[in-house]
């Protein structure tokens, strides 16, 4: 008998399609909530997000007692402290962050101070701090890519004390996730195709790594799918609505893919990269996802070559002798990441970004090796891998 | 405490040798910090008086090792000196069992959700990766291989220091046998 066993859970209820931003004031006022407070940063705000949602409220007699919209890229325990004041001050009894990861991750980390209280949020960090259920708190993602609706992370940095504090708790996880196609259709198509790497790396490495299960292939698989099909129409013609439910809905199943298998070594050198460079973060998916594949090649075999099905389609997967499939794979991934440079200039190497020096990659192949993530990784990665890996992506 | 009348042979046998494991890798790590710089160099980042704990949930055996700086471990017999700053928590002695019979690798039991991390998840990782190395150090290779990710290219120690790891290591050997069989 195998020694295998894994763990599944995911209680988010997705509410997606046409119209969904209109069923938050039911499932607001089925939670007994009735003054939520709106989290969001500029770019969102600018991007005329917050009407329809506002709309839908009003339309049902439900006031949105007030929006924050200062989030920064990379929130701080000050910036959650701020708004936690805020919704106390205006006496809120509910959350909806509209946004991407950084919208996201920032109001779970809010929604922790004012259920359980107190002004510094470092106090909760690590895993298994909270006891119980938090309150109210609905997610409409804006970005289709980091999954952060589904899963029970949020990560915000201690600025005194340089640190990055991680949160996990099944209590993170909103209530519900709202997916509306009228949220990402203004997404620039630089964010459009970064966010969709991320969401295709998170699917990629759910279905690699080692803490794959059954479960979390299949949620792995179908956005692999979603996203081979529908990304590069997208970037043609960015106001196609179906597309862009398509890379939503591909952003929600990758992140409960990995929230319940984990991701591997492209996270830890994205991590790492992200806190030195100061990249975004599907941009360094981007970055690393061939290089690392290739890295884990032998240990991924199986696991790699199925994946061709979803990249490429059964006729593709057919006419491939199974001992190419991998590599095919990746060159499949590799190919991707062309379009979209010939699409947006979305960097296929850390050159081309032109904001990493060659002399950091050592400092960044070191802060990977701590990094949560490298723990999943099939290969046991030491510090000359992850430079050697480091210097392939370079140029 | 029914089933502990139903089977008391195997409770007992299975508690015993993950009480035991626990005192090789305790002795073993310390010997091995003295002597191998790889492992010294992954300790080094610790904290000066880190303490390190593996243990059984809810109450049951443990391991407690102190980095006492520039790498090198001291094993701790009985209780902690005092709070400890990273655990590393088994769910159930059956799982604990698993990996240190070998029969489940360190990140894979981490993978399957057998246990919990208390603490800072990158000394947790640096943890880890030491444990890995003292299995390729006191195992045969062949166990070591099925125990961890990748065996390690750089292994030279002196033969004496491992004998006396490789003795405790048969009488446990010596259990996993009457216990798995
Ligand atoms: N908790 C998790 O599981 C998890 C996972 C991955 C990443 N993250 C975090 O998420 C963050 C990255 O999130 P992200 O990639 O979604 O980006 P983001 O939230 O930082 O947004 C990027 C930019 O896009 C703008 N934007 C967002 N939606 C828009 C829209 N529809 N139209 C126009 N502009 C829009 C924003 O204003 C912002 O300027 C990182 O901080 C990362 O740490 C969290
Ligand atoms: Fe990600």
């Amino acid at each position: 008998m195998t020694n295998k066993y894994y763990e599944f859970f995911c209680p988010v209820k997705v509410i997606a399609g046409k119209a969904a931003l209109e069923h938050i004031p039911y499932e607001l006022s089925g939670l007994g909530a009735q003054r939520p407070m709106i989290i969001t940063d500029k770019g969102v705000r600018a991007a005329g997000l917050l009407e329809p949602v506002v709309a839908a409220c009003e339309e049902s007699d439900l006031e949105i007692v007030c929006i924050y919209d200062d989030v920064p890229p990379d929130s701080s325990t000050g910036v959650v402290r701020d708004i936690a004041k805020v919704y106390r001050s205006e006496k809120c009894d509910s959350i909806i962050a509209v946004g991407g990861g950084s919208a996201i991750d920032t109001a779970k980390a809010v929604n922790i101070l004012v259920s359980e209280g107190g002004d510094d949020i470092s106090e909760y960090a690590g895993a298994g701090v909270l006891k119980r259920a938090l309150k109210p708190f609905f997610v409409v993602p804006t970005t289709a890519g980091t999954g952060s609706e589904v899963t029970a992370v949020a990560v915000i940095a201690d600025t005194e004390k340089s640190v990055k504090l991680p949160f996990t708790s099944s209590f993170l996880l909103p209530n519900a996730a709202i997916i509306d196609p009228r949220m990402t259709l203004t997404l620039p198509p630089h964010i459009t195709a970064a966010t969709a790497m991320d969401a295709m790396t998170h699917a990629t490495e759910a279905f690699t790594c080692m803490a794959k299960n059954p479960l979390s292939d299949a949620y792995a698989t179908a956005a692999v799918k979603k996203i081979s099909s529908s990304l590069l129409s997208v970037m043609d013609n960015p106001k196609d609505a179906d597309g862009r439910l398509e890379l939503a809905q591909a952003s929600t199943m990758a992140g409960i893919a990995f929230s319940n298998s984990m991701v591997g070594l492209v996270h830890a050198l994205g991590h790492a990269t992200g806190a030195i460079c100061h990249l975004p973060h599907g941009l360094c998916m981007s970055l690393y996802l061939p290089y690392v594949l290739e890295y884990n090649l032998e240990s991924i075999r199986a696991p790699l070559s199925d994946l061709l099905l979803y990249l490429e389609g059964p006729e593709a997967y057919a006419a491939t002798p199974a001992n190419r499939r991998a590599e095919a794979s990746i060159a499949a991934i590799r190919r991707l990441r062309d379009a979209l440079y010939k699409h947006c200039k979305l960097p296929r190497t850390l050159k081309e970004t032109g904001k990493v020096d060659e002399s950091q990659l050592d400092a960044i192949a070191a802060l990977a090796l701590d990094d949560g993530s490298i723990m999943f990784n099939p290969r046991e990665a030491s510090l000359e891998d992850a430079q050697a890996i480091l210097r392939k992506a370079w140029a | 405490m029914l089933a502990r009348r139903m089977q008391p042979m195997a409770f007992q046998a299975r508690r015993l040798y993950v009480e035991l494991m626990f005192q090789v890798m305790g002795n073993a790590l310390q010997a091995i910090s003295e002597i191998d710089s790889t492992v010294r160099e992954e300790a080094k980042s610790l904290p000066e008086g880190f303490l390190f704990e593996m243990m059984v949930m809810p109450n049951g055996a443990k391991l407690i090792i102190e980095h006492l700086g520039e790498g090198r471990f001291r094993y701790h017999r009985g209780q902690a000196p005092r709070p400890v700053d990273l655990s590393i928590k088994f769910k159930h002695i059956a799982h604990a069992f698993l990996v240190l019979s070998f029969q489940e690798k360190t990140s894979v039991a981490f993978a399957n959700d057998r246990m919990l991390v208390d603490g800072d998840i990158s000394y947790a990782i640096r943890m880890t990766r030491v444990l890995n190395r003292l299995e390729a150090f006191i195992l045969p290779r062949l166990i070591a291989e099925r125990a961890i990710k990748e065996y390690p290219k750089n292994l030279h120690l002196p033969e004496k220091v491992l004998n006396a790891a490789r003795i405790y290591l048969k009488v446990a050997t010596q259990f996993v046998e009457t216990v798995v069989a």
